[in-house]
């Protein structure tokens, strides 16, 4: 026999109000575990798919849908600026490297991206199978374009315009897949990559068949456009000059994507503020509950615990009886929850890679499960204080003699 | 052995005092103490216990002057030396009958065999129900486990309150013998408080409040 047997006992002697404990805290500690994962995911992702980019410069516009459209490739592109111009800003002895790309198409959802073989540096990809695209009209596939379209090393595809799947506007070149990438878990497992030439020609010929349309349409070298121009520093100074030189002395913009993507999480945390909020509140809830669980305990069996001084034990021995029961249900409920999340999201991602491999789940970093299991702890351990005080002030004789 | 001396006791807020007659008793030597309501037997029945001290007096088990013990002591030799019957049958309840009486050997830290709490257990008839949680027992097993819990350790003192007033005549007898056998077996002086004149017959030594 022992204390903590006890306190089992005492646990098992009463499941609804165990189970309701269990539930509430673990549901608190479900919800402070859930966000901080997802916010912890979700801003892994973002960075990680940043690569290597530290500046995007594109045409005038909003700078976080520069961002957004050129380097996590969710959102339609600014404009498209002067490839000439670009090259000029490439020129600049602070800039490591310099990736033009170039959009406007798509295969079946997923975006066509005309760009050069610098680009894939940026997220370390590798060639899986076959080869890197040399000449135009040629593609490398990242990973998820080839699971999910189930496409091979030769086999060909029309893009259609635009960077939604339609069946209307549809190119007549045909691009020939010659290399699929290494997964990456980052963006560019979801781009198709081609040469820039490609893009250009593949508009040029359909502006050739326009102009049997009579629309005027020229594409000499000089008028070549990109969308937007990626950029890596080579020394940290150049955060400093090259974004306000461009965005003062060019009709171009420069973005850094570290810092637009701060500017997003502010926007999106309040929401992750809130959930927090609601989840500490209901911290606040369980911690009530525990109290009044422990501390009914204390009051209806007070009987009980007064028999138990007089078999010998100490107040602190019917102290550790409650602390006990106080911390099972703790330690149960915040175990529950992180096994719950855990298992949880690892369910959910598994469903959302079926078909989009771009989410990957972050491990909760050490000090937020610290944190946030230090809160559980912190409520619980109050919530026994509180309860444990009338075992302080227990008058033996009076609890045994008003028996009858 | 047990010893009082010019005991006297007087609850906060109260005027009048409890006084009480010296008590002595020897080795394996019984007492009955009869007493109206509200004449200050459960206070006289506390104060033996350890469970109030007394305003004046002494109270000396086993030669130690109890109410000299600080609070811890106090927990330690009651748990040792002393066992309690209450008038309500009392036990854990969220325990089952065995392990109501290991939590009692526990507290009273006294290593006692396994054979022991079956021996126990058999001869107040509860072995077969040893499993049972407290709340499945009937009112005569209720009793008869209050009266285990209070001799299981093998105390020097068993203390009674009241432990027959809601009991016939035939229980009354039942309880009676045994607690006086549990005495003896455990060679311990039984002081029995009630106001229940049947039991007289069980004592030689009888003082009245």
């Amino acid at each position: 026999m022992k204390i903590w047997k006890i306190s089992i006992e005492n646990i098992k002697s009463k499941p609804l109000y165990t189970f309701l404990s269990v539930f509430i805290l673990s549901l608190s500690s479900i919800l402070l575990l859930g966000i901080q994962q997802i916010k912890k995911s979700f801003e892994y992702q973002m960075e990680h798919n940043l690569g290597e980019i530290d500046l995007v410069i594109g045409a005038k516009g909003s700078p976080l849908q520069l961002v957004l459209a050129s380097v996590l490739h969710l959102d339609n592109p600014t404009g498209n600026i002067s490839y000439n111009e670009a090259k000029k800003i490439s020129k600049n002895p602070l800039i490591e490297s310099a990736v033009p790309i170039s959009y406007g198409d798509n295969y079946k959802g997923f975006r066509i991206i005309g760009t050069t073989n610098t680009f894939a540096k940026f997220y370390n990809a590798q060639i899986e199978q076959g080869r890197s695209n040399e000449k135009p009209m040629e593609v490398v596939l990242g990973n998820a374009v080839a699971q999910q379209l189930h496409l091979k090393i030769g086999d060909t595809l029309i893009s259609s315009h635009g960077l939604i799947e339609n069946n209307i506007d549809v190119h007549s070149d045909k691009l020939t897949v010659v290399g699929i990438l290494k997964p990456t878990q980052k963006v560019i497992d979801r781009l198709i990559i081609t040469h820039l030439q490609s893009i250009w020609d593949v508009h040029n010929h359909d502006a050739d068949h326009n102009d049997s349309h009579n629309h005027e349409h020229e594409h000499k070298d000089k008028d070549k456009e990109i969308t937007s121009l990626l950029i890596s520093f080579r020394s940290p100074a150049a955060f400093l000059t090259i974004p306000r030189k461009i965005n003062q002395t060019t009709n171009m913009q420069a973005a850094l994507p570290k810092f637009e993507l701060d500017r997003l999480y502010k926007y999106t945390g309040v929401g992750f503020q809130t959930i927090t909020a609601i989840a500490y509140l209901i911290l606040a809830i369980s911690g009530i509950i525990i109290f009044t669980s422990l501390y009914k305990m204390v009051k209806e069996r007070s009987f009980d615990l007064a028999i138990l001084r007089t078999y010998g034990a100490s107040n602190f021995q019917l102290i550790k009886i409650v602390a006990y029961e106080g911390f099972t249900v703790a330690l149960c409920a915040f175990g529950f929850g992180f096994l719950f999340v855990k298992i949880g999201f690892k369910l959910i991602f598994k469903m959302m890679n079926a078909d989009d491999k771009m989410y990957m789940l972050q491990e909760l970093p050490y000090q937020d499960l610290l944190t946030i299991g230090v809160s559980v702890f912190t409520i619980t351990t109050t919530s026994i204080l509180l309860a444990i005080y009338p075992i302080l002030k227990m008058d033996i004789s009076t609890i045994l003699s008003n028996e009858k | 052995m047990i010893h009082t001396e010019h005991l006297t006791f007087q609850y906060k807020k109260k005027e009048n005092v409890f006084s009480f007659p010296n008590i002595t008793l020897n080795q394996q030597e019984n007492l009955l103490v009869l007493g109206k309501s509200g004449i200050g037997k459960t206070t006289l029945l506390h104060l033996l216990a350890g469970l109030l001290k007394p305003t004046n007096g002494t109270v000396m088990i086993d030669h130690v002057v109890i109410n000299k013990l600080v609070t811890k002591q106090l927990d330690k030799f009651r748990g040792e030396n002393i066992g309690l019957v209450f008038q309500k049958k009392h036990a854990i309840q969220s325990l089952n009958v065995l392990e109501n009486l290991q939590a009692r050997l526990y507290f009273s830290k006294k290593k006692i065999e396994n054979t022991a709490i079956e021996t126990v257990l058999k001869q107040l008839d509860l072995n077969e129900f040893k499993h049972n949680k407290v709340n499945k027992l009937s009112e005569g097993q209720l009793q008869r486990l209050s009266i285990a819990s209070a001799v299981i350790h093998q105390p020097k003192v068993i203390l009674a309150d009241e432990p027959t007033s809601s009991l016939d005549d035939e229980n009354c007898k039942i309880v009676m013998k045994l607690l006086i056998e549990q005495a003896q077996k455990t060679k311990a002086n039984l002081i029995v408080i009630t106001h229940d004149s049947r039991i007289k017959p069980f004592f030689q030594n009888t003082i009245t409040l």
